[in-house]
């Protein structure tokens, strides 16, 4: 059996497809994992035309068996899958693929259908988007990306889908902006186990500063009236070392929408502190609203940091030095920023999972190595557990037992090295998380509360 | 039939076994439509009956035969499992971890990670393809793992672009000295996932079971189940027997001998159809042919069926008559609080055979039952094995009786047309539906939970502690919406858009 024309990318974020070797238990899935991309927006219910188990394998995954998130009104089990066979891998899938679209109407209450395609239909060469189109003009509210798992991962196949959503949804605009209206884009739903808590966190802060938030996933976003609302927002925010960036760059081009771009997502009060007064100056908000949200929000934090106090001075049986965070770009910055300048931990080895784009690695790098002041971090890029975990093996902890946030994949690792773990990442299969957050001022004290329980749970 | 062990791939269960994913009716109507003692089997030919399949133009997305290769090679404990796929095939890693640590911890042995390795495969090797990564993963697996063996999952990419599998195989192997064995699973080639349990243990008997074996073990038993915690060994203990648990959790050594052992027995015949059938045809060792063992008429026939054929009936009758004894009274005492209720099973096929009839056993009644898959006959075509009729003669019809492979959107009217108060479940997505109509689940972890006399008492007790759930039950399904439009909701035929369409 040959293959047909291979189809260009869906965007222009590609890793270098030559360099990828052997993954040894995966740290994030394929592109048509976004699937769960389209599912975290309220009401909308992607269609994935695929083999049979690719659907399953990507929801089961991200939404189960990381932090038994559950997978949303219409994600996971729900979604619409063509079960490609052996029919459609000779003669084609579009016709199926029409039958399905035409049927999920029958079945499904949604806002919006959101069509991804795996291998099957981008190797043999379906041409989705005419199928696509015609349900459009007839005024389906539908789109499709294409999201083939040999195309890239889920972060990639994530951008796909917003663009998708973009470009073949939103009209054009050229109404009068909405001071104070932002659209926030930041951690990738799913994929990142603490996702729902945090993006509320997030919204949280931002409002208290005055500001309105498109927060455009998960339980706190109004559905798809506020992906309408996206070209009216004053700005876009991307939180995160790069994922989102290319999104808010197509909008930048599509609607003249400035974007202002934060690499680190803020755990901690010093790290709150000044992502709000980034946001506030770019926004123009009154330095007094600022000030008096942050102090309030520190008098809080601090007592609560006051009582803490006196266990980390006092703890008896030791408490560890040294840390090492694996995972992705996003919670690994944010991670290591916190604990060596909030805690005083020292960083052994900081390890980046997700594959980010060759372009961005530079600037990720460059985070990194400003840490602190005083602390400079060479970050590694792998993706291969077995590498990573030879790595850790390696690395110096000191004389003292290490802390290692990471995933699942480190348990029998972090007995071995007789430290504690702290499941922070997919796949995250001993956490139970429902809207436990670690970011802003409230998620760091619940990251501290985790953190030390583990610790001091050692001798029990 | 005879299962060709030649080729490299195996037949597909509908070329086998006439496999359907479609059907609605009662039990007994679809024991008459199929093969065994109560179909008329003239003009199937030497393949199976072909039942009429309902098909329909909505489909959510279902399970693949890779996954099955996943939970099955995947879990070998020296041996290791290599994805030639993209890196989504790969997401499985996630969820067999899981279940393989869950699974070692309750057969009391060393809890480690499962060892997957993706190849990888991007749009490069889409081009070029991907033999060369799959030699380089192979060369990682043996380097890194010291395996005994090396298992290859072919993914739907792999098989389109026609990688050349079997001679990157048959080379590394040739410089490795170990098994290195491509089990051919792509998930567009059969509409059932079981067929990637006949994937696997095709490649078993091909490439690791020994072919001459120089000695019998006589009080050897195969037992071909998942991960699910050892009953088997006291049970056939009491009949001087041992328990080579295959294919999950198992050695490469065990897997090995399996040609040496006495006999082959299984907690589901959808799971261990092709392996028994195949270990008798090929090396002579039995397999026991009677009903599963499930509630007392089913665990009573398989007990002296397994008796008869090792020459073993004196013990055997001995054990039946004590655990009859022991259990009795327990069910006595569970039957009064069980009255009245009524229970749903939605698992694999042939083991919601056994599941209602332990339900009817403890005097739960049984109205309805999905199943995602039928085979209409077994490999062995032992009339014997006929576990859907062992069913209905023993314990009675089934009224609603459903093939589908797992559906949520049909799940919801079949519960409505049932309306029970539990269900029974294995695989995942259909008990949270039912969580949110007020309805309880068991979810069946451990396969082997309800097996035997003792699995009785077990389910029993599980059910009485999943009623208490209908509390949690009962308060969330006053506040979700589903997504299914009313129009759905409303209808009653859960097949009516196959039903339209054709
Ligand atoms: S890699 Fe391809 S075949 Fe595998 S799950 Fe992803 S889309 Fe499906």
């Amino acid at each position: 059996m040959a293959i047909l024309a291979l189809k260009s990318r869906p965007t222009e974020i590609t890793p270098d497809a030559d360099k990828s070797g052997a993954i040894e238990l995966v740290r994030y899935v394929c592109a048509i994992g976004a699937m769960q991309t389209a599912a975290a927006i309220p009401r909308v219910v992607p269609i994935t035309h695929c083999g049979p188990g690719c659907a399953d394998k990507q929801y089961v995954n991200l939404t189960f068996y990381n932090g038994f998130q559950g997978s949303g009104y219409g994600g996971g089990p729900v979604v619409p899958s063509t079960n490609a066979s052996q029919r459609e891998v000779i003669f084609g899938g579009a016709d199926r693929l029409r039958e399905l679209i035409e049927s999920s109407q029958l079945v499904l209450d949604a806002d919006l259908f959101v069509v991804l395609t795996g291998c099957i239909p981008d190797l043999v060469g379906d041409d989705v988007g005419s199928v696509v189109r015609d349900f459009q003009k007839r005024g389906v509210p539908i789109v499709y990306a294409e999201t083939g798992g040999f195309r890239g991962n889920n972060f990639t196949g994530h951008e796909a889908v917003t663009h998708a959503i973009i470009e073949q949804y939103l009209g054009p605009w050229d109404g009068v902006r909405e001071r104070g209206t932002v659209n926030l884009w930041s951690l990738l739903p799913y994929q990142n186990t603490f996702w729902r808590g945090d993006l509320e966190e997030i919204k949280r802060l931002l409002e208290g500063i005055g500001l309105n938030v498109n927060v455009l996933f998960g339980p706190d976003s109004e559905g798809l009236s506020e992906w309408r609302n996206i070209p009216r927002a004053q700005f876009n925010l991307v939180l995160s070392p790069w994922l989102g960036l290319s999104t808010a760059e197509l909008l930048a081009r599509r609607y003249e929408q400035p974007y202002l771009h934060i690499p680190v997502v803020p755990i901690g009060a010093r790290e709150s502190g000044a992502f709000l007064r980034k946001v506030a100056s770019f926004a123009g908000i009154s330095v007094d609203v600022v000030e008096a949200f942050i102090a309030k929000e520190e008098k809080r934090y601090y007592n609560y940091i006051d009582g803490f106090t006196d266990f980390y001075s006092e703890y008896w049986w030791g408490l560890p030095a040294r840390f090492a965070v694996i995972g992705d770009s996003a919670y690994n910055l944010a991670l290591t920023k916190f604990l060596v300048t909030q805690l005083g931990l020292i960083p052994a080895k900081q390890i980046v999972t997700e594959d980010p784009p060759v372009e961005h690695r530079e600037a990720i790098q460059a985070e990194f190595r400003a840490i602190d002041d005083d602390v400079s971090v060479d970050v590694e890029f792998v993706e291969d557990s077995y590498t990573i975990h030879q790595a850790l093996r390696n690395a110096d902890f000191g004389h003292k037992p290490p802390i290692i946030f990471g995933t699942t994949w480190e348990r029998d690792l972090v007995k071995e090295m007789k430290g504690s773990l702290i499941e922070v990442g997919f796949p995250a299969s001993y956490e139970v998380v429902l809207s436990r957050s670690y970011v802003g001022y409230r998620g760091a004290l619940s990251l501290l509360e985790r953190i030390y329980t583990t610790v001091v749970s050692h001798s029990a | 039939m005879v299962l060709n062990l030649k080729t490299s791939s195996v037949e597909t269960r509908e070329q086998r076994l006439g496999t359907i994913i479609g059907w609605d009716g009662t039990a007994s109507k679809l024991a008459d439509e199929s093969a065994f003692s109560r179909g008329d089997c003239s003009g199937c030919g030497t393949k199976a009956r072909r039942v009429c399949e309902l098909e329909g133009p909505f489909t959510q997305g279902s399970v693949c035969s890779e996954q099955m290769v996943e939970c099955q090679a995947g879990n070998i404990r020296d041996a290791v499992l290599i994805q030639h796929s993209p890196i989504g095939c790969g997401a499985g890693q996630v969820i067999y971890n899981s279940i393989y640590r869950n699974g070692l911890a309750m057969r009391g042995l060393p809890v480690q990670n499962i060892r997957f390795i993706s190849t990888n495969l991007r749009e490069r090797d889409m081009v070029y393809g991907g033999a060369e990564k799959l030699a380089e993963a192979i060369r990682l697996a043996v380097e890194r793992h010291q395996p005994k063996a090396v298992f290859i999952a072919t993914s739907c990419a792999s098989g389109i672009i026609g990688d050349d599998i079997e001679s990157v195989a048959r080379t590394a192997e040739s410089e490795f000295g170990i098994p290195i064995i491509p089990l051919h699973c792509e998930g567009f080639k059969s509409k059932h996932w079981s067929t990637g349990f006949d994937a696997t243990q095709h490649g078993i008997l091909r490439q690791i079971v020994r072919r001459n074996p120089e000695k019998r073990q006589d009080d050897l038993i195969n037992v071909i189940n998942l991960w699910g915690t050892d009953v088997f060994s006291p049970m056939l203990g009491e009949l001087g027997l041992r328990v080579n648990y295959v294919v999950d959790m198992a050695t490469v050594e065990e897997l090995a001998q399996m040609s040496e052992a006495r006999a082959t027995v299984s907690f589901c015949y959808t799971l261990g159809t092709y392996l028994a059938t195949a270990l008798e045809q090929e090396f002579g060792v039995e397999q026991i042919k009677a009903p599963q063992p499930y509630g007392f008429a089913g665990t009573d026939a398989w007990l002296r069926e397994l008796a008869r054929v090792t020459g073993r009936g004196a013990q055997a009758e001995d054990y039946i008559a004590r655990e009859h004894a022991r259990v009795k009274p327990l069910l006595d005492e569970l039957r009064p609080k069980l009255k009245g209720l009524k229970g749903y099973v939605a698992t694999g096929s042939a083991y919601s055979h056994g599941l209602i009839g332990v339900l009817r056993e403890i005097g739960v009644e049984v109205d309805g039952s999905l199943v995602f898959h039928h085979d209409p006959v077994y490999d062995s075509e032992d009339p014997r094995q006929d576990s859907l009729g062992h069913l209905i003669e023993n314990y009675g019809d089934v009224r609603h009786f459903t093939v589908g492979n797992r559906q949520q959107y049909q799940f919801y009217n079949l519960l409505q047309r049932v309306k029970p108060d539990f269900i029974i479940i294995r695989h995942n997505g259909l008990a949270p539906l039912a969580a949110r109509l007020g309805i309880p689940a068991i979810p069946l972890g451990d396969e082997h939970h309800a097996l035997g006399y003792q699995g009785m008492v077990n389910l029993g007790e599980s059910i009485l502690a999943a009623l208490q759930h209908r509390k949690f039950h009962k308060d969330i399904a006053k506040r979700v919406s589903l997504p299914y439009k009313q129009s759905w909701l409303a209808q009653k035929d859960p097949f009516a858009l196959a039903r339209a369409a054709s």
